[in-house]
């Protein structure tokens, strides 16, 4: 195994690459849970996302067309677990699985009864996102070469995290969503209408999970697979808790899955069996999650205890 | 005829699902004055207060504010209506700071961003004009249950607060804080604002009101001017007749110690409630009472000893035995009871039964348990014996305990600890939120059970019902004993004082660093 | 305990409500398409019961429903989210298939017995893991037993395609040498269906007259009150979710020792999913839920002989099945009722 062949340059892409889909699940699942929605419904906002996406892309030919339906669709899907928690106080985990198996249902049968196609759908007719090429960029070493020819949705994913990482911690908004998420009783008796602003968090949050699902299928790769997703959704959660629902450190969680991820495609070349490689994502995700908990316990544990003063 | 009234509330009702909790509410107030309202537990004040400030809406009946008739209210209108309400358990957000708590709702702007700058003017020049002492970039996690009370005020008086209600203010303060707060309350008085008095505090309302308002169950039974009345006559209108809660304490005949604390130290929900080194004990045949503001370690100093937090330094023994961090079913084992200070989530399981409730501790013992099946011919006799003998209504073991009410509830959490016998009682605020005729019988309760042999930890933040119930108090400050005394040598003063820190001479020599 | 016995209609209304709703959006659908509705669902039902193959093909689909859902309800009522149920199914397969393909040094009853237990030892042993997480790293089990689920997935395809592959080309093992005896042939159908019937009793039993089901059930709905009472909620959360999990186990062991005779790839897939799915439609009700999972064993089945008779695929179920239990989770009879009554209200 040559350690060189695995850790290179083209590794830092690799992992960016691997992880912006990641990045956008957990920028999805962040918004509701600072207003303290569990988003498990995440995984079929995105699944539907991608499949609009691909569906629109390849019949009108317009990949930006494609995305901001994907987009719709997904504030569309997002408003129904809103109305269901909200207004009908279903229990957030059940309605999000219940989306998250009618995006497998419907995306399957849409493929199947409005596309005609099964399985695995390619077509040289998807035009996918286009790529950001800055001539003149690959001259510089190394630099130029990591940077170079980033899809759309790539640099927007960096530009989305500091708006989020602004709209939550700067403006009135994000201080009064932060407010109903610790505590509503004192959002509610400051003035402030409590449900609206539930809806408008899980509005957004469906926005960026149908763009999460649209990038996926239009950038990260050009096709529709059934369930393509692949749990993407609940690794995006699993960083949104790592991060604690902050756009920069959650972000930086999906990095590390993005590098498990992109280190095992490599290790593939070298023999490795195809399905330990693939279970590395997963097993890295739960033993992250894991201890980015077990730390907080601690350390939370430490404010508390009477032996230390502070 | 004195018609300036800024608020006018007239034939209101309202239910909550089949209990209603207003069936006739009538209230006025007019401009400058302080009219407290009175009334037990579940009288229906709290409620009315909140309704006039759009927490929930009103059932029928009209409410009119400055002469303008509401259909409807939310807090927002209420704001905008100039009506302030500081409720009893703060409406604060503690991972927030003082100043986001401050502004939330009403935030300045400097383009897309909170303008901080101009929010911190704002609040220092209400902290300077009332002499409050509030500091602004603490999370209110840190800080304490006084600033966090006027915390809410400034919150309210910023968005122009011209009526204010306060809920049991002064349920979370020392005597001398009382005073403090009557002195911003005629302060603000004086400046024009008209003031809601929501108590159940009879001389403190005696002090401060002007006017006196009193319900009694949901029913409107009164008005009375200060001058006119007295706490006995205002006792009648609240209960309908009159009441002795002073039950004759019968004497302690101390026994052995039953509970030795020895420098214990645990962890806390805030810095001022960790326990730093506490060392007491309680014998046979006693009540020990201790006392203090609320969220000063009295929470964390139980859980610790009854086995529901970590003793992270220290020991607590129980009749000779080393109970430090066993498991909470070792020690109740050892011969530890325990009424808890909030029985909705600590006491009782709300979706499990009268009956089941009372057992649930002896889930592994016979007769409730027989070889692994629960025999539910023993719970339902078990339930007809408490039921009577503690008086718990409805009398029907098999309703689920969240129907209800405050007092009955309490009582099957009361029945089903003494009932278990052992060694030492800890009553964690045992007639909080409970109807006068139950705080009677419980307390009689506790007395007995001191007469039978048992000793017996009260914790209480009503001052009046620890020196009325305890042989000896102890009184806590910021997670360390401040003062101990016999009963006898004790009153409200010197309580007071130690309540907020000042110190008994004796304790100068026990304090821990 | 007169109250609890009586039929309540509210409860039933909030399922076929949902159930109505769930089959006009299918019919809807099918319209789009230009396929008949009627002729459709009569398909479907057709599919499902019409002779003694498709009878027997729907309640072998029953048998793993059954246990599955059994098993998410279980873990439910201790407040666990057990969607990780789907992972020991597939465990409690491999396991099966293992000792029945190489434990041939047992006779044949013991072997068998040895089966189940390997099965749910370790399905058990794999529900321990996302339970410690929580109870002791407050780690959301909705979170970590989904990702398990892909691992577990990963680690019985990679057995079944390496080690125990029965040849290169095949994606499935060796036969095992012990099987459960089948019943209505030419279905699957085989003797687990009673095994599964058994166990659900069984944990009906222990869930509402032990000891252990009622400090579950007391954990479940008060944690704070089942450690003030002595209770251990930490380790009653565990014990909960670790027979969830054995019950997965035994879901995966009748499917391989009855169903297929060997371990095949991905044979389960599924399987916990609508086992959740039945149960969350009664809102964890242990007695209701296996009416629901047959209804869904039956429209699993149905939808074969529905796509063979139309063109309307069976991802269509699949589509109703999951608007069902979007509609089911909205508690659409109470809250409407509610909000006419706060509008009542303000006119008076």
């Amino acid at each position: 195994m040559e350690l060189g062949k695995i850790f290179n340059s083209s590794l830092i892409y690799a992992t960016f690459r691997s992880a912006t889909p990641i990045i956008y699940a957990a920028l999805c699942a962040a918004i509701t849970q600072q207003a303290d929605i569990l988003n498990i419904g995440t995984e079929g906002i995105m699944l539907i996302g991608a499949f609009m996406a691909v569906a629109v892309s390849y019949l009108t030919g317009s990949w930006l067309l494609g995305v901001l339906v994907a987009m719709v669709s997904g504030l569309v899907i997002a408003m129904v677990m809103a109305v269901g928690n909200i207004k009908f106080k279903s229990d957030i985990c059940a309605i999000g699985m219940g989306i998250n198996m009618f995006a497998l249902a419907i995306t399957k049968f849409l493929l199947n009864a409005w596309l005609g196609q099964s399985g695995t759908f390619m077509s040289p007719d998807i035009k996918s996102i286009p790529k950001v090429h800055i001539p003149g960029l690959s001259s510089i070493p190394i630099i130029g070469n990591i940077f170079n020819d980033w899809y759309i949705t790539e640099w927007f994913v960096i530009v989305l995290i500091v708006v989020l990482w602004f709209v939550f911690y700067k403006t009135v908004w994000g201080l009064r969503l932060r407010a109903v998420g610790r505590m509503p009783m004192a959002a509610q008796t400051a003035g402030i209408n409590v449900n609206a602003m539930k809806y408008q968090a899980i509005a957004i949050s469906g926005l960026v999970g149908g763009l999460a699902g649209a990038h996926l299928s239009l950038g990260y790769s050009t096709m529709f697979v059934e369930n393509m997703t692949s749990s993407r959704g609940f690794m995006g959660v699993a960083a949104m808790y790592f991060g604690g629902a902050h756009p920069v450190f959650t972000a930086i969680g999906c990095l590390v899955f993005g590098f498990t991820d992109s280190i095992g495609a490599r290790l593939q070349a070298y023999g490795v069996p195809s399905q330990l490689v693939l279970m590395m994502p997963y097993v890295v995700t739960i033993a992250v999650l894991a201890i980015s908990m077990a730390t907080k316990m601690s350390a939370e544990k430490k404010r508390k205890s009477s032996l230390v003063s502070h | 005829m004195n018609t300036n009234y800024v608020v006018e509330m007239k034939d209101i009702k309202k239910s909550f699902g089949s209990v209603q909790a207003v069936k006739n509410g009538q209230f006025t107030l007019r401009k400058g004055e302080i009219h407290s309202l009175i009334g037990e537990n579940g009288a229906g004040k709290s409620t009315m207060m909140k309704m006039l400030y759009g927490m929930y809406p009103f059932d029928a009946g009209e409410v009119k504010i400055n002469g303008k008739v509401y259909e409807s209210i939310n807090p927002k209108l209420a704001i905008e209506a100039g009506v302030g309400m500081v409720h009893q358990e703060f409406m604060l957000v503690n991972e927030l700071t003082v100043l986001e708590n401050i502004i939330l709702g009403f935030e300045p702007k400097k383009g897309l961003t909170i303008d901080f700058d101009a929010a911190r003017k704002m609040a220092q020049s209400y902290i300077d004009q009332y002499d409050m002492d509030v500091q602004l970039d603490k999370k209110i996690s840190q800080i304490s249950v006084g600033e966090a009370q006027r915390v809410e005020i400034i919150k309210i008086l910023a968005r122009g607060a011209e009526i204010i209600i306060l809920d049991e203010p002064t349920a979370v303060l020392t005597p001398q804080e009382a005073r403090r707060l009557f002195e911003i309350l005629n302060n603000l008085k004086a400046d024009g604002k008209s003031i809601v008095f929501i108590s159940h505090k009879l001389n403190e309302v005696m002090e401060i009101s002007d006017r006196i308002s009193c319900m009694r169950q949901g029913q409107y039974t009164g008005t009375v001017n200060k001058e006119e009345t007295s706490p006995t006559e205002l006792t009648k209108m609240m209960i309908g007749r009159e009441v002795f809660l002073n039950i004759e304490k019968k004497a302690a005949h101390q026994g052995d110690v039953v509970l030795e604390v020895n420098d214990v130290w645990t962890s806390g929900e805030k810095e001022i409630s960790k326990i730093r080194g506490i060392s007491f004990d309680v014998k046979a045949g006693e009540i020990v009472g201790i006392a203090g503001i609320d969220g000063n370690g009295q929470s964390e100093l139980i859980e610790a000893i009854a086995g529901l937090r970590k003793v992270e330094k220290g020991k607590v023994i129980l009749d000779g035995v080393d109970i430090t961090n066993k498991t909470v079913k070792q020690i109740r084992e050892a011969g530890l009871t325990h009424i808890p200070e909030d029985r909705n989530t600590r006491g009782l399981n709300r979706e499990f039964t009268i009956g089941e409730n009372l057992v649930e501790v002896e889930l592994d013992e016979a007769p409730i348990r027989k070889g692994g099946i629960i025999n539910k011919a023993a719970i339902a006799e078990r339930a007809e014996e408490m039921i009577k003998k503690f008086d718990i209504r409805p009398a029907d073991g098999q309703l689920p305990t969240s129907s209800l009410s405050g007092g009955n509830a309490q009582k099957v959490v009361v029945a089903r600890e003494v009932n278990l016998g052992g060694k030492l009682l800890i009553a964690s605020q045992p007639t909080r939120g409970v109807d006068i005729g139950a705080i009677e019988s419980i307390r009689s309760i506790l007395q007995n059970v001191k007469e039978e042999g048992l000793g017996v930890l009260l914790v209480s933040a009503e001052l009046e019902e620890v020196m009325s119930l305890s042989d000896r108090i102890i009184v806590m400050h910021e997670g360390k004993i401040t003062g101990r005394m016999k009963a006898d040598e004790a009153d409200e003063e010197k309580l007071g004082l130690l309540m907020m820190g000042g110190h008994n001479d004796e304790e100068k020599g026990e304090h821990h660093e | 305990m007169n109250k609890k016995k009586k039929i309540d209609f509210k409860s039933v209304a909030n399922v076929l409500l949902p159930l109505v709703l769930a089959l006009l959006v299918g019919t809807v659908i099918i319209l789009c398409m230009g396929e008949n509705p009627i002729t459709a669902y009569i398909a479907l039902i057709e599919g499902a019961f019409k002779g003694k193959l498709k009878l027997g093909t729907t309640l072998a689909s029953f048998t793993p429903l059954l246990l599955t859902t059994t098993a998410f309800i279980i873990a439910a009522k201790a407040g666990a989210f057990n969607v990780g149920v789907e992972g020991e199914v597939f465990l409690g397969g491999i396991v099966a298939a293992y000792i029945g393909i190489n434990w041939t040094f047992l006779p044949k009853p013991l072997l068998l017995i040895a089966c189940f237990v390997g099965a749910i030892l370790v399905a058990a042993l794999w529900a321990f893991i996302p339970a410690a997480l929580r109870v002791y790293y407050n780690v959301s089990e909705v979170c970590s037993t989904i990702l398990m689920n892909s691992v577990a997935l990963y680690i019985t395809n990679y057995l079944v395609s390496g080690p125990m592959s029965a040849g290169a080309a095949n994606a499935q093992s060796d036969p095992v040498t012990v099987t459960l005896p089948q019943i209505m042939k030419p279905s699957s159908l085989n003797i687990g269906i009673f095994i599964a019937i058994i166990v659900t009793l069984l944990t009906i039993y222990i869930l509402n007259k032990t000891s252990l089901g009622m400090k579950i059930r007391m954990v479940g709905t008060n944690p704070a009150n089942a450690e003030f009472a002595g209770i251990n909620p930490k380790h009653t959360f565990i014990k909960a979710m670790m027979i969830s999990g054995a019950i997965g186990g035994i879901a995966g062991a009748i499917e391989i020792l009855g169903v297929h005779g060997y371990f095949l790839n991905n044979f389960a897939t599924g399987l916990g999913t609508n086992g959740m799915l039945a149960a969350l439609i009664v809102k964890n009700n242990i007695v209701t839920a296996p009416a629901i999972a047959f209804f869904i064993a039956v429209l699993k089945s149905g939808a074969m002989g529905m796509q063979q008779a139309t063109s309307v695929p069976k991802s269509l179920v699949d589509t109703i099945t999951a608007v069902f239990i979007i509609f089911a989770c909205m508690e659409l009879i109470g809250n409407i009722r509610k909000s006419k009554k706060k509008s009542d209200e303000k006119k008076a």
